[in-house]
């Protein structure tokens, strides 16, 4: 490891979860545009973090401060490895450890709407996660290797056009990620909803807090990953990661909820059908 | 400076817990009326959550009773300190024209603390987001004075 990697290592450290704050503040203010409202200022994620921080509430479990921290080292390390240039397949493991770490806190807890918000997010795990290993799997192929560093100086033809079936599954991985509609099935994340907060339900105070940090660290990743699509350079990146971000809020404002029995019954294969078909026709080629 | 970031966040970020305490719905109509793109209450960070454990506000209308008396002060309890409440109509405050029924206990200052009174029946939903405004000026005061 020589000190450049140290460097980046360490800006993914920071700014991975200061990127996802913005992208969170840019989701608030979009959202209240689309609704014919002002909506609140772009910071305003990072105010409720730091209200959240100062708060003082019993945890509903001693377990639940762990499992808390064990999901933000977790996210943070995701976004580590993808700034240090490492494996990405890597990084979407230790993601998926981050989110069962969430669960298993709401499990800890006596909420039941707390509970059946954890077994949603499994099931929310169970869905996206294979579709979103062979959209990886598709973009290492196409790109010729695991590692971020390898598939982000693929500057020649954008990956784009070898790849356009693993698109519908890596939105659908995104609007999971994000906890937007039709699939904001285990952490209900608009107000009065059946669950309450679902997986959430029990977390308060600075546990809260940091799971918020730990959330924005997550999307930071996903939308990276999503941007390796059109990697030709930072700019085309960017736009490429803001494509999906705005693809999300708007499908969020213009569609219900769905079930998590049509999630992972009829989304989650079709989306995984496609993306495979991809992995197919990049062997065959 | 991390400090001074945490008591402007506390200001900046209000959380409304709203529970119907037996009220006739027209203070909650006029309190949900809030949040629709007229008032848009969430200019000011305003959250409506349905989790007392998130809430930083306890938005109550209507009279108590003793039967809910119960349920009040349990989400009360169970929200985070520091933590704000504010009392909407006429019923919230005295029990309104309801004071004298057997079964109502007054205003919810009965139960639990008032930090702001919102008078009329029903009451506006200015009024209700200058309670909000009052309130959160009570907060600064208080993180203030602790310093």
């Amino acid at each position: 490891m020589n000190l450049n990697t140290l460097y980046l290592a360490v800006a993914g450290l920071v700014l991975g979860p200061l990127l996802g704050g913005l992208a969170a503040g840019v989701d608030r203010v979009v959202t209240a545009r689309l609704q014919s409202r002002l909506g609140p200022p772009l910071l305003q994620p990072f105010y409720d973090v730091g209200k959240l921080w100062s708060k003082v509430i019993a945890p509903a479990s001693h377990w639940q401060g762990m499992f808390v921290r064990w999901a933000l080292v977790a996210s943070l390390a995701s976004d580590v490895i993808l700034a240090a240039g490492g494996d990405i397949l890597m990084c979407f493991f230790v993601q998926a450890a981050s989110a069962s770490f969430v669960a298993l806190g709401a499990f800890c807890g006596n909420s039941p709407y707390g509970k059946l918000g954890a077994q949603r997010e499994l099931f929310q795990l169970l869905a996206y996660e294979p579709v979103f290993m062979v959209a990886i799997l598709c973009l290492a192929k196409a790109a010729g290797g695991f590692d971020a560093f390898s598939i982000m100086a693929a500057q020649g033809q954008p990956l784009l056009f070898k790849l356009p079936l693993i698109v519908p599954g890596l939105l659908f991985a995104v609007l999971v990620k994000l906890r937007k509609s039709p699939f904001d099935i285990a952490a209900s994340h608009h107000m009065h909803q059946e669950v309450v907060r679902g997986v959430y339900t029990d977390y308060a105070g600075r546990d809260f807090a940091l799971l918020e940090v730990a959330h924005w660290a997550d999307v930071t990743v996903v939308l990276w990953i999503c941007s390796f699509l059109w990697a030709t350079g930072p700019l085309q990146m960017l736009i490429t990661g803001l494509a999906f971000l705005f693809a999300a809020l708007l499908i969020d404002n213009i569609s219900a909820r769905l079930t998590w029995r049509t999630m992972l019954k009829t989304v989650a294969p079709l989306t995984l059908i496609l993306a495979t078909a991809n992995l197919v026709w990049l062997y065959l080629e | 400076m991390f400090g001074s970031f945490l008591k402007t966040s506390q200001v900046k970020s209000p959380w409304l817990l709203h529970f119907d305490c037996g009220s006739c719905n027209g203070c909650d109509i006029e309190t949900l009326a809030c949040l629709t793109p007229v008032y848009d209450v969430e200019r000011f960070g305003i959250i409506n959550v349905g989790n007392p454990r998130h809430a930083d506000v306890l938005v109550v209308t209507g009279t108590v009773n003793p039967r809910n008396a119960v349920v009040l002060k349990n989400l009360y309890d169970q929200m985070p300190t520091p933590k704000l409440v504010i009392a909407v109509g006429a019923c919230g405050c005295s029990g309104g024209v309801f004071r004298e029924a057997p079964n109502v206990l007054g205003g919810i200052d009965k139960v639990i603390p008032v930090d702001v009174y919102v008078p009329g029946c029903p009451a506006k939903p200015e009024a209700i987001m200058d309670a909000v405004v009052t309130g959160l000026a009570k907060l600064k005061g208080i993180l203030e004075a602790s310093k």
